[in-house]
């Protein structure tokens, strides 16, 4: 009963000055400016599900001669190889989407889950609060050395797969989710709502569950969308690398890669329709983000 | 004397803290190498090896023992900078990485060095000339912040300037094909050039590097306009600004000031930038054709090498915190406030 007295008042203070702002507009009118651009990202998901079904060409093997230019026929054209580059292109979503959707589930909840830990329990005495400090130290060291480097170990010592390269990216990528949430936790922990709920009697368990976690956890939810780029963005990396998923599964970033050599001595197609997907992809999330961002003030 | 050691605090215990963040990387690269699944030494002889060779391939290796035996002598093997030999050319790991590794530092360092230029340069025209056509442009950039992977912008930039408009040259490599690379020095080549006074290298290696260096600054900017126009907005309407106006300071001192009072979170960004660089240049240089540890790394993995895979984390890692370690000092010249121990008010 106090617990939900508590949480009414809670959620009429003012919690935090520009996500206050920004969110007053979005609760008057249903539909906010802008809502359309969730559109090419439900469009990418239904398309990364059905797009297997859809395609002319078997995105494995091979479908005509090599190098043709885009054409009547092969719509895209076709790589070195003579494997058909739009049934490649569109089969290649459900792969890099997949992976980009799982990491960003993963390193935000991760980042949540121990980002309230840490946060939680920094201030501590014992062993509890050096552990909780320690690892938020641990955590800003493993953020100095790029992201693609540790993926690119990651990959080779568990090899490439998608699941290898999903779990690499989701702990790549936790912390930076992780450090937004233990900032908020820090911010939220002083707020006088949680001081009057935990007088109340309030176990700290329960406290940081119903109070400190929605009220923290908002600016890693926000940057879902970021994560979700940047997990495309590094899959393709590491696939442009050359230590991706093995050819010839469709994939972005391998694609990219062969297609390069093409590029440069002007068979521009087989670079170009992959970049192509990659920016459509990444912008459309990007307008995602902005949606939830809603003119938040940095 | 004491009072000297007190008052200099603040950069000693920062650089003292540098081999306690070495030794926390050492322990998780070991245990990450650990957690691999699989045994190395199967892999490396073979299903039928004797047990012999087994016991002494496991000695090689460094696996035989307890779990702490191995880590505190894989310890003890870095503390005397020994990071083992490559598995595949029996070379030895820091030797091979000390190669490489300055080559792609320096394409980093220059990529930063260009981001930065750029950076204030584009910072300073958004914050003072908002309605400027050009600044709204800028604007626009500085949001995309993340969104251009290098290497698309690299394959474009490939394909307008060699394929379509011949202006650079081919992507084959550091220096024209017919040219003898320079004598190492430092090891960065681009500097070996200058300090030999090859001239005519220097020229080939700058048209060279010039492609990937754009392609660098273009891909990681956006993040730092960002980061410094917020703080440039910050300081602008911040009192110690009005203060020097009111006092007739001329424009120069106050922008200078400005700019000091933004500088700390650009600071602080330069090293994760030099970080995202690093991997950047790595992925660059395979596609340019350059030398460099990328290539290294992407040949330990195809052939299986773990211990060239270990050497590489770990220097990459050295290489990461001596930036942090730069950036943290460059921050405590320029801000007291950030000094340990300094409480300032307000904060």
């Amino acid at each position: 009963m106090t617990a939900t007295a508590i949480e009414s008042t809670s959620s009429t203070l003012p919690t935090g000055g520009p996500r206050a702002e920004a969110e007053a507009p979005r609760r008057r009118n249903p539909l906010p400016k802008g809502w359309w651009m969730v559109i090419p990202p439900l469009l990418l998901v239904i398309l990364a599900v059905v797009g297997k079904y859809l395609v002319p060409w078997d995105p494995e093997r091979v479908a005509g001669p090599s190098s043709t230019a885009p054409n009547g026929q092969y719509w895209f054209g076709t790589d070195s190889s003579g494997l058909d580059v739009f049934s490649r292109v569109i089969v290649a979503t459900r792969i890099n989407l997949t992976i980009a959707l799982i990491v960003s589930l993963l390193a935000t909840s991760g980042g949540i889950i121990l980002g309230l830990g840490i946060g939680m329990n920094e201030s501590r005495r014992g062993p509890v609060g050096w552990t909780a400090r320690g690892l938020a130290r641990v955590i800003d060291l493993i953020q100095a050395v790029p992201a693609v480097l540790v993926g690119l170990v990651v990959v080779a010592f568990y090899g490439a797969s998608t699941t290898s390269l999903t779990l690499a990216l989701s702990v790549i990528l936790a912390p930076i989710q992780l450090r937004l949430v233990r900032t908020e936790v820090l911010r939220v922990r002083g707020e006088a709502y949680v001081d009057a709920a935990r007088m109340a009697g309030l176990s700290e368990r329960r406290l940081t569950v119903r109070h400190v976690l929605p009220n923290s956890s908002w600016a890693a939810l926000e940057n879902t969308s970021v994560i979700f780029a940047v997990s495309v963005i590094l899959t393709a990396a590491l696939g442009f690398i050359g230590v991706g998923l093995p050819p010839p599964t469709p994939e972005w970033g391998a694609m990219l890669s062969r297609g390069a050599t093409d590029a440069i001595v002007g068979r521009w197609w087989s670079a170009a329709f992959p970049t192509l997907a990659l920016a459509i992809t990444v912008a459309s999330f990007a307008g995602l983000t902005r949606l939830l961002f809603h003119r938040r003030v940095h | 004397m004491l009072a000297t050691i007190r008052q200099q605090r603040w950069w000693l215990v920062r650089i003292a803290a540098l081999p306690l963040h070495l030794l926390i990387f050492t322990i998780l690269t070991f245990f990450l190498l650990r957690s691999v699944p699989g045994d190395p030494v199967l892999v490396l002889l073979g299903q039928n090896a004797s047990p012999e060779a087994y016991d002494e391939m496991q000695k090689e290796l460094g696996l035989n023992g307890s779990l702490l035996d191995q880590l505190l002598r894989y310890l003890a093997n870095v503390a005397h900078f020994d990071l083992g030999d490559s598995l595949i050319t029996g070379r030895s790991v820091l030797t091979e990485l000390s190669d490489l590794v300055p080559a792609t530092a320096e394409l980093a360092l220059m990529g930063l060095i260009g981001t930065l230029i750029f950076s204030v340069f584009a910072s300073y025209i958004i914050v003072m000339h908002p309605r400027n056509p050009i600044s709204r442009g800028l604007k626009v950039y500085a949001q995309s912040a993340g969104a251009i992977p290098e290497y698309v912008l690299a394959i474009v930039a490939l394909f307008l300037f060699y394929t379509t408009l011949h202006w650079a040259p081919p992507p084959v490599g550091r220096l024209d094909t017919t040219m003898i690379s320079p004598d190492k020095v430092t090891g960065m080549p681009f500097l070996d050039t200058i300090l030999q006074r090859y001239w005519d290298a220097t020229w080939s290696m700058a048209s060279h590097l010039a492609l990937p260096i754009i392609t660098l600054v273009i891909s990681q900017s956006a993040i730092m306009i960002k980061i410094l126009i917020s703080g440039l907005e910050e300081a602008l309407d911040a009192p110690p600004t009005r203060f020097r106006i009111a006092s007739g300071a001329g424009r120069i001192t106050v922008m200078a000031s400005v700019y000091r009072r933004a500088a700390p979170s650009a600071i602080t960004m330069s090293g994760t930038l030099f970080g995202y660089l690093l991997g950047g240049a790595v992925i660059l240089e395979t596609l340019f054709g350059f030398s460099g540890m990328g290539q290294y790394a992407v040949d330990a993995i195809s052939s299986g090498d773990f211990v060239s895979m270990q050497g590489f984390l770990l220097v990459v890692a050295t290489l990461s915190l001596l930036v942090y370690l730069f950036v943290d000092l460059i921050n405590m010249v320029v801000d007291p406030r950030r000094r340990p121990g300094v409480r300032a008010e307000g904060t």
